[in-house]
Formats: structure tokens, C-alpha cells, sequence
């Protein structure tokens, strides 16, 4: 008590970890056949039956992480905010589903998108989407989405180094208008008008800076948006699916369009049926 | 059943009062007093000792006063062994401070710090308040010299002049007669020394009986500084408080 | 990449910074305010790891503005700097933040100052200072050019020399910089060095 410390004036709420997000509810399994320490043994789980257990883990969290190569985008122009995804998942190689939802509805005015860990940002989108309707509820009023953007980043920023991979971008309509946040596990936050998000954002930007205007119409912003997404699932091996589309607007979001990729090949670039292949022919001796 | 509202600290009686702190005033009424006196180039405190006994070896250091820093002092009336604890832990907030900041703690911070622990000993269950009352005397860039008096309470104030202990209030109204607000320190001195001695019981003031300590700033730097008892008896000859030794004369 | 530097004046100090958020090859946005302004006469430009830089700055600001509720007298720059330091110093050996800062003020008795304290926590005062990528270019360019009783204007005049040079040398050069000041009077926003805009930010 004597010794001189250092101590801080504020203490660091933000360093704690938030574990508000988790169910203390939840049931813990264990082992049956561990019987005899049912009684003494702290809650526990079964370690996997193999001799590589660094391998099995970074295998494991390879499995958990399946939505890495991704295209999401979402920018700011005059009617609101587009905010459009594809929806393939992959492990590495393998295409494990067509069919994912990356843009998470938080609530009717409020949009997240995913990239990363799909059970991670999943996860933590659903909880900030509780934490909206609990300040809703507390307020009176919704929350902004500088809010609950900041709310996001905070908690995972508390989770640093933890090995949680999220990047998304949180879209909304609140009371200062159109909103457009990014917020990544690094505990990255930014507040910006133009955004890309996953391994395919670098071609998604491509056509995305060359054909934004801010006061486009909500068609042509949708066009652009899922032009971005087609382009980006073109390139990037990873991305594919169906590019969705959704628009936020005053009134809250609305989804426009959900289509197949490959589709919108064949839309934008139709097969000419006059082009014949040439033949083979003799070239006439000289 | 007349023990029910001054038997715990936490405990407001019907009359909206907390007899444990009053009861710990009172017990700074009987100790020894202390006054102190704000001038414009420095700070005096002036301490009385309450000799108990001819057999009691006085220590060489001083009773009353003590430095928490280099630029804070503060003069004590009350139980000695409570005043202990809160001087420490005084000295270590200081040190915290410079820790921290690399810059000497502002007077009324370390003031505020040490009535916050006060504060606590009023409210928290089970204990006693600390039956000391502080003079503070100090010097820092933002307010210059300040002199502060805290209670039992957890109270604080700046003054210009205060004292504390026996017959304090008889003290504090000849210094609101005497005070000008351009006094110097010697004269400020010479107050004091007056002050004390007309409150004191003793018929006449000794050295032994005295403390004397001053803040003042002399090239740039903060100095704490405590009268040896030859000086004293000297300032006390000049300034007619006692009289020389009857042999002499 | 990133470059933060600052450098004091006759009775002002400096501190400019890119204005580029960084992922990777991606450039996400090129007007993103690195230099937080602490209180009234106090700027703190910081380079480091996004969300490290975000928390902690506002960290040490929220700290700041209690400091001076509490006390009713605002931190000296050296008190503030000192402080960031202890902080970092004690997060170093368990959560450390990667952040690199330069720290201005003005205060009356001293008149402006400037700090440089790095992610290890070692704090020096100093006349000038950088971070990041464009440091190699900034020191030289200070080094060879500054001078302690300088303008506003000669002042500035040497920001923009450096911004050129690491505009001109530095491969990953951020095409941004914000250029903030501290007097007497305050700490403000001095003036953008922009060579790329982005979308404007009517409604966000």
C-alpha cells in the first residue's frame, strides 16, 4: 500500500473483456465416461485424439473461419446507403455453400455486412443487434449508427489478439441521415462514404471508383453496387454466388435484388450466336 | 438508550448530525493548538507542545510539523498516532503524483486527497474518524502560497490565517483583528507568536514549549524551514512575548 | 505509409500527419484525422496500429478532461506527457498498445513544447520529431532546415518541403497530409495538403 504505484484515473472498462454477449445459461458437455471426477472436476471438454494438437488447432480454426474470401460493399450517394455482398463461403479450396447470407439485418434501419469468420460476425451482429434495441428501449429513440458502430469496435477491441477475425461494415439510416461505418477485429473503426470489404474488395473498388456519382438514382446505385459485386466474383476465385443487393434508405432498408452470378455473366455479356468458329481452311499456296 | 445515534459513524442522529465526528472535534479541542498564517512571501505555522512531563525526552525532531514534499508542510492538533497514518499516506499521494507526472502535486490536490480518506472514516461501517485536525502550508506554480485547515469532517478550506487545537476560536478572532492582508513574514511571525501567547494556558511562552516552522521560496526553489529553539528564544524576547530570564535582569 | 511529425516554433509547435487508412495493399480512406486534440492547447499526433491508435488517444484525452473536472487546472504538457508515458509503460508488459506519439502543447509559464514517445514507452523533449515511413525523409529534411526561432510561415514553408519530399521519395506514399498548430491561442487545424479527394462527406 506504501509503495509508490502507478495508478490510472479512469479505470480501463474498455480493456475488460465483454463477456455480455455470451450465455452464461449455455450448458457445458463433458466427457461421460470422466465420472468418477464428475463431482470434483472444474467444467471441461475433451481434448481431440491426436498427436499434432498445434496442427489439429490451427486446422480447426481454419473450419470455423469459412467466409475469408469474400466481396461485400456498401457506399454512401444521395437517396442513402447500397450496401451490396456475394454469398459464397469457402474452406480453403472447397466452396462450402452458395447460399450465405453476408448482409446481417440488425434491425429495420440497420445493416451489417460479413467478412472474416462467418460465426464471428454473425455472432457479434446479433448481439450488437440487442444492444441497439436495449438502448432503444433505455432512449427512447434508435440508436445512431456512429453508436453502434463504436459499441461494435469497442467490444471487439476488447477481444484483441484473441484470435476473432470480423470486418464488416455497418450501414444504416439514423437521425443524422445515411450513415456508413467500417469496423474491423483489429479494432479498427472508421467513418467514410465508400467502402469494400474481403479478398475480393480490390476489384469490387476497381469498378466502384470508376462509376460512382453521388447523386445517382437508387437503380443506378443498385446497378452499380451488384456490377461491383458481379466483377469482383469474376476475378476473385473466392467470391460467387449471388450478388445481393440492398438499399437503406429513411425509411429503413429494403432488399432490391438477389442474383446468380453467373446469371449476370450471361445478362451482361450475352453469347453472340452469329459468331461462328472459323473453320480451318487451306491457305492458297502463293 | 441515550447510545443510539453516537455509538457508530454511519449512523445520522434524528437531528441530522453525526455525534462520532462532533466527539472527535472535541477531542482536537484539548490538544495542543497550532496557528498558521498566510503572508506574501511565505507561509508560518506555529505549533504548541504540550509538555507532560520534566522526564520526557523530546525528540531532536520536530512533533508538530511535518514536510510531505518539498512544497507542502502542515502543522498538527489531535492524536498523534492517527495523525501518523494520514501524514503518510499524504506523503505517499505526493510521491504518486510526481510518479505520475514528473511535476510536484498543487497543494489543494493533496489537501483534497487526504480529506477523501477523512471522508471515508465517516461514512464506512465499524470505524472511528480520525481524531486529527491539519494546518497545510504550501507553495505551486498555479496558486502561489496557500494555507488550508481540514477537521475530522473531511472538511477543507483555504485561509488567510487559522489555527487549530485548544482555544482556537479565541485564537482565530484575535488573527481576524491583527491580519492585514500585505503582511510579511516576519511580521507574520511575530502574529503568531503573539496569538500563542495569549491563547496558551502557560503564563509563559519557552521554546520547548514551541514549534516554528515556515514555507517560503528563497532562489526559486520551495524551502521548508524549522526554527532551531536558540532562534526561538529569540524571536521571543523580540517580540516581548516573554521576558529575559529573572537572573539577568 | 504513415508519417507523423511535428517540430516547435518561436511560440507555436507543429504537428502534421497523413491523413491515410491503410489495410494491407488497400487504401481504405484518405482522410482519416490522426492528430487528436487533447484539450484546449494540447495536440496529439499518433501513428501505430489503427484501433490502438483510436482507443488509447481517446484514452489519454477522456483522462485529460478528468484531470481537469476534478481539478480544476488543466495538465502542463509535461504532466500530460509523462502521464501518456506511465501509461504505456504499464500496458507495455501486458497488453501493449502499438502507438507512436508526438505530443504538442503550449502552456503559459513554458510557453509550446513538443514530446516524442514511442510504443516502449521512452519519452524525450524534443524540437522536432517523426514516425512511420515518412520519418527518414522528415528528420533530414528538419535537421537540415529548422531553426528554433522560426515563423508561423518559415514553419510551415518546411512542413510542406517535407510533405514534398516524402511525396516524391517514399514508394507507398500517403497522398494526404493534415497540418495542425498550437499557440497561444489554442489547438486547431492549420491547413490540408490534399492531392487526391475523397467523396465529399455531406450527409455521413
Amino acid at each position: 500500500m506504501d509503495t509508490v504505484l502507478n495508478y490510472t484515473l479512469i479505470t480501463d472498462t474498455m480493456m475488460k473483456i465483454d463477456f455480455g454477449g455470451l450465455d452464461p445459461s449455455a450448458p457445458i458437455k463433458r466427457n461421460t465416461d470422466d465420472w468418477r471426477d464428475e463431482i470434483l472436476a472444474a467444467p471441461s471438454f475433451a481434448l481431440p485424439t491426436t498427436a499434432d494438437f498445434d496442427g489439429f488447432q490451427k486446422a480447426a480454426v481454419q473450419m470455423v473461419k469459412p467466409a475469408k474470401g469474400t466481396t461485400t460493399l456498401a457506399f454512401i450517394f444521395k437517396e442513402g446507403v447500397m450496401v451490396a455482398a456475394d454469398s459464397r463461403a469457402s474452406m480453403g479450396g472447397y466452396i462450402s455453400s452458395q447460399s450465405v447470407k453476408k448482409i446481417i439485418e440488425i434491425n429495420p434501419y440497420m445493416l451489417g455486412t460479413m467478412a472474416g469468420g462467418a460465426a464471428d460476425c454473425q455472432f457479434w451482429h446479433r448481439n450488437l443487434g440487442i444492444k441497439c434495441r436495449l438502448h432503444e428501449l433505455a432512449n427512447k429513440r434508435r440508436i445512431s449508427v456512429a453508436g453502434a458502430s463504436k459499441l461494435l469496435a469497442n467490444i471487439l477491441y476488447s477481444y484483441r489478439g484473441m484470435g476473432l477475425s470480423v470486418g464488416t461494415m455497418i450501414a444504416g439510416w439514423d437521425e443524422q441521415g445515411p450513415g456508413l461505418y467500417y469496423v474491423d477485429s483489429e479494432g479498427g473503426r472508421l467513418k467514410g462514404t465508400r467502402f469494400s470489404v474481403g479478398s475480393g474488395s480490390p476489384y469490387a473498388y476497381g469498378v466502384l471508383d470508376s462509376g460512382y456519382r453521388f447523386d445517382m438514382s437508387v437503380e443506378e446505385a443498385a446497378e452499380l453496387a451488384r456490377r461491383a459485386i458481379y466483377h469482383a466474383t469474376f476475378r476473385d476465385g473466392a467470391s460467387g454466388g449471388v450478388a445481393s443487393v440492398y438499399h437503406v434508405g429513411p425509411v429503413g432498408w429494403k432488399k432490391l435484388s438477389g442474383d446468380d452470378v453467373g446469371e449476370l455473366h450471361y445478362k451482361y455479356y450475352p453469347v453472340e450466336p452469329n459468331v461462328v468458329e472459323q473453320e480451318m481452311a487451306e491457305v492458297p499456296i502463293a | 438508550m441515550s447510545r443510539r445515534y453516537d455509538s457508530r459513524t454511519t449512523i445520522f442522529s434524528p437531528e441530522g448530525r453525526l455525534y462520532q465526528v462532533e466527539y472527535a472535534m472535541e477531542a482536537i479541542g484539548n490538544a495542543g493548538s497550532a496557528i498558521g498564517i498566510l503572508s506574501t512571501n511565505g507561509v508560518v505555522l506555529v505549533g504548541e507542545k504540550k509538555v507532560t512531563s520534566k522526564l520526557l525526552q523530546t525528540s531532536a525532531s520536530t512533533e508538530k510539523m511535518y514536510k510531505i514534499d518539498d512544497h507542502v508542510a502542515c502543522a498538527v492538533a489531535g492524536i498523534m498516532s492517527d495523525a501518523n497514518i494520514l501524514i503518510n499516506t499524504a506523503r505517499v499521494q505526493a510521491q504518486r503524483y510526481t510518479y505520475a507526472y514528473q511535476e510536484p502535486m498543487p497543494v489543494e490536490q493533496l489537501v483534497q486527497s487526504l480529506c477523501d480518506t477523512k471522508q471515508g472514516y465517516t461514512q464506512f461501517g465499524g470505524l472511528r474518524p480520525f481524531g486529527v485536525s491539519f494546518l497545510f502550508a504550501g507553495w505551486d506554480k498555479n496558486y502561489g502560497f496557500q494555507l488550508y485547515m481540514s477537521d475530522p469532517s473531511g472538511n477543507y478550506s483555504g485561509w488567510k490565517a487559522a489555527a487549530i487545537g485548544a482555544n482556537n476560536q479565541a485564537a482565530q478572532s484575535m488573527l481576524k483583528q491583527d491580519y492585514k492582508d500585505d503582511i510579511t513574514r516576519d511580521e507574520a511571525v511575530d502574529l503568531a507568536l503573539k496569538v500563542l501567547s495569549k491563547t496558551m494556558d502557560s503564563t509563559s511562552l519557552t521554546s520547548e514549549k514551541l514549534e516554528l516552522a515556515e514555507v517560503f521560496v528563497s532562489n526559486g526553489k520551495v524551502k521548508y524551514q524549522v526554527c532551531s529553539p536558540e532562534t526561538l528564544s529569540k524571536l521571543l524576547l523580540k517580540s516581548g512575548v516573554t521576558q529575559p530570564a529573572a537572573e539577568t535582569s | 505509409m504513415e508519417s507523423v511529425f511535428g517540430l516547435v516554433g518561436k511560440d507555436f509547435a507543429i504537428v502534421a500527419a497523413d491523413t491515410s487508412a491503410v489495410h494491407s495493399i488497400l487504401v481504405h480512406k484518405t482522410n482519416e484525422d490522426k492528430i487528436m486534440i487533447l484539450d484546449s492547447h494540447k495536440l496529439m499526433g499518433a501513428s501505430g496500429e489503427t484501433g490502438d491508435r483510436a482507443q488509447f488517444t481517446e484514452y489519454i484525452q477522456k483522462n485529460v478532461a478528468l484531470y481537469q473536472f476534478r481539478n480544476g487546472i488543466p495538465l502542463t504538457t509535461a504532466a500530460a506527457a509523462n502521464f501518456t508515458r506511465g501509461e504505456l509503460a504499464t500496458a507495455l508488459r501486458k497488453n501493449p498498445y502499438m502507438v507512436n506519439i508526438i505530443l504538442a502543447g503550449y502552456d503559459k509559464e513554458t510557453g509550446p513544447s513538443l514530446y516524442f514517445i514511442d510504443y516502449i514507452a521512452s519519452l524525450h523533449k524534443l524540437d522536432k520529431a517523426a514516425f512511420g515511413y515518412g520519418s527518414y525523409f522528415a528528420l533530414s529534411m528538419m535537421d537540415r532546415h529548422y531553426r528554433q526561432d522560426m515563423t508561423v510561415e518559415e514553419a510551415i514553408e518546411l512542413v510542406d518541403k517535407c510533405i514534398i519530399e516524402i511525396r516524391s521519395r517514399l514508394v507507398v506514399a500517403p497522398p494526404n497530409f493534415l497540418i495542425k498548430i498550437v499557440d497561444k491561442d489554442g489547438a486547431r487545424e492549420y491547413a490540408w495538403r490534399e492531392s487526391i479527394k475523397d467523396a465529399p462527406v455531406s450527409a455521413a
